[in-house]
């Protein structure tokens, strides 16, 4: 398999690539200053980690409609690299939020949204690491996994209302078009890192059922208990 | 039992609505748990009678969410023994209904506990809610339907997993946070204590969210649950 240092490879020159398109590339903005760099990786970060939650909610329906236990793992894997994307939100929003907004956190739909759905799929997760290894758990959690999607719907909804009809518009619909170049490039590269980390984590689970599945079997024959 | 869909459901609603009105443990439990809720707040948030009708809504919708977490919590406690639970799932019977003759006992059971603890709440907080009891009561049935339609399904989990009753809560509370969001609105329109007075637009976010999760919990319980 000589993919995966290829792919190492490629995300380390789109991760140095992306930091040349965020610091020298685009232009300083005038309002906000070095601050809005942030931004570059606040956005796709936010991307990928609901698009780490899709694929979870996405395999562990396959899971649920009989497609073997490899989907459950990769569901598993694709929530945890979505996590970490969220950490990375959940830590660069309030930095670029403080001196902008003059405020850590808003009750806004889509932080608010972003972070319940943070919140219910590390449930998801505690309940997968530490809930025990049963295939009742294990569908459970798949089922979780898919009832967490059309409660984005609902969050959203439910906090636009709250809040009133006026939305605060996160400003960023006034980017130049160099800046966003950067975030193509940007989100190119931790696309990139979103692979190797699915991949990385997959293939551990994968070995660890493995190595399960075969001290069973030994211990079975005898040899270990 | 002749096995058609409704008398699945009818036959285990009346066997465990016998067995709690024999024992009452879940409803006598659920009220004193209300009631010191009540009282929690009451010391907590409480001072004078302008913010105690703030509070109210809140007060009122997180009681009804965390006595609903203890009574959903229940849901399968009986079953949970002597391999219960594995029979009824290996019984031929639909697994949705059953799911559906637990759902119903729920929405009763949080009915009931919340009939008798809102003038409790409203008594003790020196708040009128009389002229408004029709739709609270409307607002109420809502909520608890949105609840228990959520997470009813997610109640096997205490059959299966570690840490269930910690687990519970985790997943549950995020799952119903639009019903909370919307109910603690709906009743504050209602009480004048939020800007907009129309509870309406609450109401129909509440309707929507019981049918999705109805539907999508009945359909998906028959795969959640393995021998």
């Amino acid at each position: 398999m000589k993919v995966f240092p290829a792919l190492t490879a490629v995300a380390t020159a789109g991760v140095l690539a992306a930091l040349y398109m965020v610091f020298e590339y685009a232009p300083l903005e005038a309002d906000m200053g070095v601050v809005q760099k942030i931004f570059y990786f606040h956005l796709p970060s936010a991307w990928l980690c609901y698009l780490g939650f899709l694929i979870g909610a996405g395999a562990s329906a396959g899971y649920l409609w009989g497609k073997g236990p490899k989907w459950d793992l990769f569901a598993l894997s694709a929530v945890e690299v979505g996590l970490l994307f969220g950490a990375i939100v959940l830590v660069t929003g309030p930095l670029w939020a403080r001196p902008v907004w003059g405020v850590w956190w808003k009750w806004e739909p889509r932080l608010t949204t972003m972070l319940l759905l943070i919140i219910f799929y590390a449930a998801y997760w505690v309940l997968r690491v530490y809930g025990g290894e049963s295939e009742g758990v294990r569908r459970f959690a798949a089922a979780l996994g898919v009832f967490g999607a059309p409660n984005i719907y609902f969050v959203n909804q439910a906090v636009k209302m709250w809040r009133g009809v006026h939305p605060d518009v996160i400003r960023g619909g006034g980017l130049a078009p160099s800046m966003w170049t950067a975030v193509w490039v940007s989100l190119a590269a931790l696309l990139l890192v979103f692979a190797l980390l699915l991949t990385l984590r997959y293939r551990a689970r994968r070995d660890e059922r493995a190595a399960r599945l075969l001290r069973r079997r030994l211990g079975r024959i005898g040899g270990l208990s | 039992m002749s096995g058609g869909y409704l008398d699945i459901v009818l036959t285990m609603l009346v066997k465990d609505l016998r067995i709690e009105l024999r024992s009452k443990e879940v409803l006598l439990t659920l009220l004193l748990f209300g009631l010191v809720m009540v009282l929690v707040f009451a010391f907590g948030f409480a001072t004078d009678p302008a913010v105690s009708r703030a509070v109210m809504p809140g007060i009122l919708w997180t009681t009804l969410l965390f006595s609903g977490t203890l009574a959903i919590g229940r849901t399968f406690a009986r079953e949970s023994k002597d391999g219960a639970f594995t029979a009824l799932v290996l019984s031929p019977a639909a697994r949705s209904a059953v799911l559906l003759a637990k759902i119903i006992a729920n929405i009763g059971l949080m009915a009931l506990v919340m009939v008798l603890l809102v003038p409790v709440l409203a008594v003790m907080l020196r708040v009128d809610l009389s002229p408004h009891a029709g739709i609270i009561a409307l607002q109420i049935g809502l909520g608890a339907v949105g609840f228990t339609v959520v997470g009813t399904p997610l109640a096997v989990m205490a059959v299966n997993a570690r840490f269930a009753e910690v687990l519970l809560p985790l997943v549950v509370f995020p799952l119903a946070s639009p019903v909370l969001i919307a109910g603690v609105n709906a009743t504050g329109a209602v009480l004048g204590t939020v800007v907009d007075p129309d509870p309406a637009p609450w109401m129909k976010l509440m309707t929507a969210f019981d049918a999705i999760y109805a539907v999508g919990g009945l359909f998906l319980f028959e795969r959640m649950v393995t021998e």
